[in-house]
């Protein structure tokens, strides 16, 4: 190995990369996305304002006015709680049956087509006494809205049945209250309580990780396959070896990708993170998310290791080929295993030292991401987390010898398509042993 | 340590294919040597083997003394038929980045170049990206990164391809002043015209193997004993009837004649002179194309030269 050379390697790639119009457009463009689509979020949940203008069917004949008061009394704590941010205004019109049920359902159902009223409500004690109460409307996606009608209409007929057995109203009150179940996480150094924000900050670095793997490694794969269409490859190979190669250009394309986080930390330093932050504390007492510096530190470690992993995989799958055409079949293959590590996520954030957990965590191709997920929400054992990072290396480092022979082989393949077992041929090969597998030669 | 290059036995097979097949040659320091031979004869693949790009089956390889290594990779300025340049750099970064793969400093390489971009006319182009340049330029862009550290052995396969006259004769300037140099200069070419006018030293090879060697003077030499250009008032037949002649043929409106072995030419012409009017009489030296098919031939191998 010979860094200088891999130094002038790492420097092209990165200074070539950073300097395009793209990166910069990419780089700034994705945060400014994603402010956008906060603000979006947060202008719909305010949007659940508004006056609410609906008929009830009262079938039990004694809800109606009881629901309204509940409704308003709802409507007067969510105010004095959110700071001015209003919730839905209910307005209840009683609608007494004429003729059938059915009958005024459907004329019922007409008005809200002629948008005389936003919905309808039908209160049948039968149905009360299943849990059930039916709503119609012409917006079903209304989920603030709905939830507190719910609430108000289950407190409402609770409170009508404990009177109903002569029982103080006042055990209503003690009865609705919520159970709040505080969660601490156990660690080495004591508890410390888990208030969510943490969950959010390990998604986030998962999200990173996941898409550094992918978009990176992609790039890994069109450098490669670039150097060979545009016939630069003999060039550059008269003076550096072909895993010199490879390795600049990884770690050229990694720093790239690490340029790129550190403009976003800046710009979420500087104007997101109030914005996050303010946003998340309006539905509790969150905060600014604290990130534990080892989590910092697990992230770095299964980051470097993943990256150089699939970037191995992909150089391996650019070399035999000459356009990014060809290579895209092969392509999916880390594509599945990088999304494979991150759509376990549910699993093993239910169970993180479950088998599950355990098998991908020491899977190597979806070690990195899982076993960063395990560090982050539990304490795995400390011979799990040296054993995925052994397994992690090794297979890294194996992939890599194989990637090298191939790329040795096929970097000065042209011509036609290589098939499979050509490829695998290329492996097998070593010089002065046997003939170089076929190729098309000059 | 008298030869730059030199190959001893050596072979390489792709599959089932022989590109190159127990050859051995070496190239003397301070020469032009010149490889040649038709397109498919195994050249790119021996300069590959040279230059440690493809490892031969079997056979052994030294450079300066030595098999490559790092310090003999920096040596050697390779200029590969299959050439591009990243095609989104500009020029400048382009020429420093192939200079630093070779460990060749900003400054220097900048001292190094600024001749060359001076009388390539490149200085107007040098902020320029090589998507911007035409393919002569980017020629000559390739050619100032081959040289760039000036290197002590010079390997160039087919140099001259695409570029204009004024260009292909600053470079032949440079290779001459190159080797005044003591420096060594392969080329690889099936343009023999090129190769006669430069190369001192040739090896043919055609079909995986060689079928020639020796310094273009000699070899000359030895293809000219007994070579006579005539012109005469007289038939084929009657040329190839004097005493002494081994074959006769018409050529160009002249007669080529063939002396037997241990004829000399002035008793050959003396007898032509009594019998026929002589016009014009001449030693006949053939050019490299002529040697070139007459190796083929003996070689038992048949023509399978395509000429550009």
């Amino acid at each position: 190995m010979n860094w200088k050379k891999i130094f002038a390697i790492v420097r092209r790639e990165y200074v070539e990369r950073v300097r395009t119009k793209a990166f910069w457009i990419a780089t700034l463009l994705i945060p400014i996305l994603f402010l956008g689509f906060l603000a979006i979020q947060i202008s719909i949940s305010r949007k659940t304002g508004g006056v609410r203008n609906i008929a009830v069917v009262d079938l039990t004949g004694n809800m109606e006015k009881p629901l309204a008061a509940e409704l308003t009394a709802i409507e007067a704590k969510q105010t004095k709680e959110a700071e001015g941010r209003k919730g839905p205004h209910w307005s209840l019109e009683p609608r007494p049956v004429t003729g059938s049920v059915d009958a005024t359902k459907d004329a019922l159902r007409r008005e809200v087509l002629a948008k005389r009223m936003n919905g309808y409500l039908v209160l049948d004690a039968k149905q009360l006494e299943n849990g059930e109460a039916e709503y119609f409307s012409s917006t079903v996606s209304d989920f603030i809205a709905q939830v507190q009608l719910q609430d108000a209409i289950r407190n409402v007929w609770m409170r009508q049945k404990i009177q109903a057995r002569g029982l103080p109203p006042d055990l209503a009150n003690e009865l609705e209250r919520r159970m709040n179940m505080k969660v601490f996480k156990v660690t080495e150094k004591g508890t410390a309580e888990e208030k969510g924000a943490g969950i959010l900050a390990v998604l986030v670095f998962l999200i990173l990780m996941y898409s550094t793997f992918f978009m990176y490694g992609y790039q890994v794969m069109r450098g490669t396959i670039e150097e060979k269409s545009s016939r630069i490859v003999e060039i550059v190979i008269a003076s550096v070896r072909p895993t010199e190669l490879m390795l600049g250009k990884i770690i050229g394309i990694g720093l790239v990708g690490l340029t790129q986080y550190f403009v976003w930390s800046l710009v979420a330093m500087n104007l997101s993170l109030p914005v996050v932050a303010g946003f998340l504390a309006g539905g509790g007492d969150m905060g600014v998310p604290r990130i534990p510096i080892s989590m910092l530190g697990y992230f770095m470690l299964f980051f470097m290791l993943g990256y150089f992993l699939y970037a191995s995989i992909y150089t391996t799958i650019a070399a035999p080929f000459n356009t990014d055409q060809e290579a895209q079949q092969l392509a999916m293959i880390p594509m599945m295993l990088i999304l494979g590590g991150f759509l376990v996520y549910p699993a093993v954030m239910n169970n993180p030292n479950g088998g599950v957990a355990l098998f991908f965590s020491l899977f190597p191709f979806t070690a990195s991401l899982v076993m960063f997920l395990r560090t982050a929400v539990s304490e795995p054992p400390a011979w799990q987390i040296l054993l995925s990072i052994v397994l992690l290396l090794g297979t890294t480092v194996v992939l890599a010898w194989f990637a090298g022979r191939i790329y040795r082989v096929g970097i000065l393949m042209y011509g036609k398509k290589p098939t499979i077992p050509e490829i695998l041929r290329w492996v097998r090969y070593s010089p002065g042993k046997a003939p170089q597998p076929e190729a098309k030669v000059g | 340590m008298e030869n730059a290059i030199e190959l001893s036995h050596v072979s390489k097979a792709f599959g089932r294919f022989q590109a190159v097949d127990d050859l051995s040659l070496h190239v003397p320091r301070g020469s032009m040597f010149g490889l040649l031979g038709p397109n498919g004869a195994g050249k790119t693949t021996t300069i590959r083997m040279i230059m440690a790009i493809t490892a031969p089956d079997t056979g052994s390889i030294q450079i300066l003394g030595r098999p490559m290594d790092r310090k003999t990779q920096n040596q050697i300025g390779y200029l590969p038929e299959e050439r591009g340049l990243y095609r989104k750099m500009k020029v400048i970064d382009h020429l420093y980045f192939l200079a630093a793969i070779k460990e060749v400093s900003r400054d220097t390489a900048r001292k190094r170049i600024d001749g060359w971009l001076e009388k390539m006319e490149l200085r107007p182009w040098l902020n320029k990206k090589v998507d911007e340049l035409s393919k002569g330029m980017q020629q000559k862009v390739q050619f100032i990164a081959t040289i760039v550290h000036d290197p002590d052995i010079l390997i160039l396969d087919e140099p001259f391809s695409g570029l204009d006259p004024i260009n292909v004769a600053l470079m032949r300037d440079y290779f001459i002043d190159f080797r005044a140099r003591g420096k060594t200069i392969v080329f690889c070419t099936h343009v023999l015209e090129q190769a006669e006018k430069l190369c001192d030293e040739i090896t043919l090879m055609a079909r995986s193997k060689k079928i020639l060697e020796g310094s273009l003077k000699d070899l000359k030499r030895r293809s000219s004993e007994g070579l006579l250009r005539l012109s005469a008032k007289a038939t084929v037949a009657e040329i190839g009837g004097l005493p002494g002649v081994a074959s006769a043929k018409a050529f160009d409106g002249q007669y080529v004649v063939e002396l037997q072995k241990g004829v000399a030419q002035r008793d050959f012409l003396k007898q032509a002179l009594e019998r026929y009017d002589v016009e014009a009489f001449s030693q006949k030296e053939p050019d490299l194309e002529e040697i070139y098919i007459d190796a083929v031939r003996n070689a038992g191998i048949e023509e399978t030269r395509t000429i550009e």
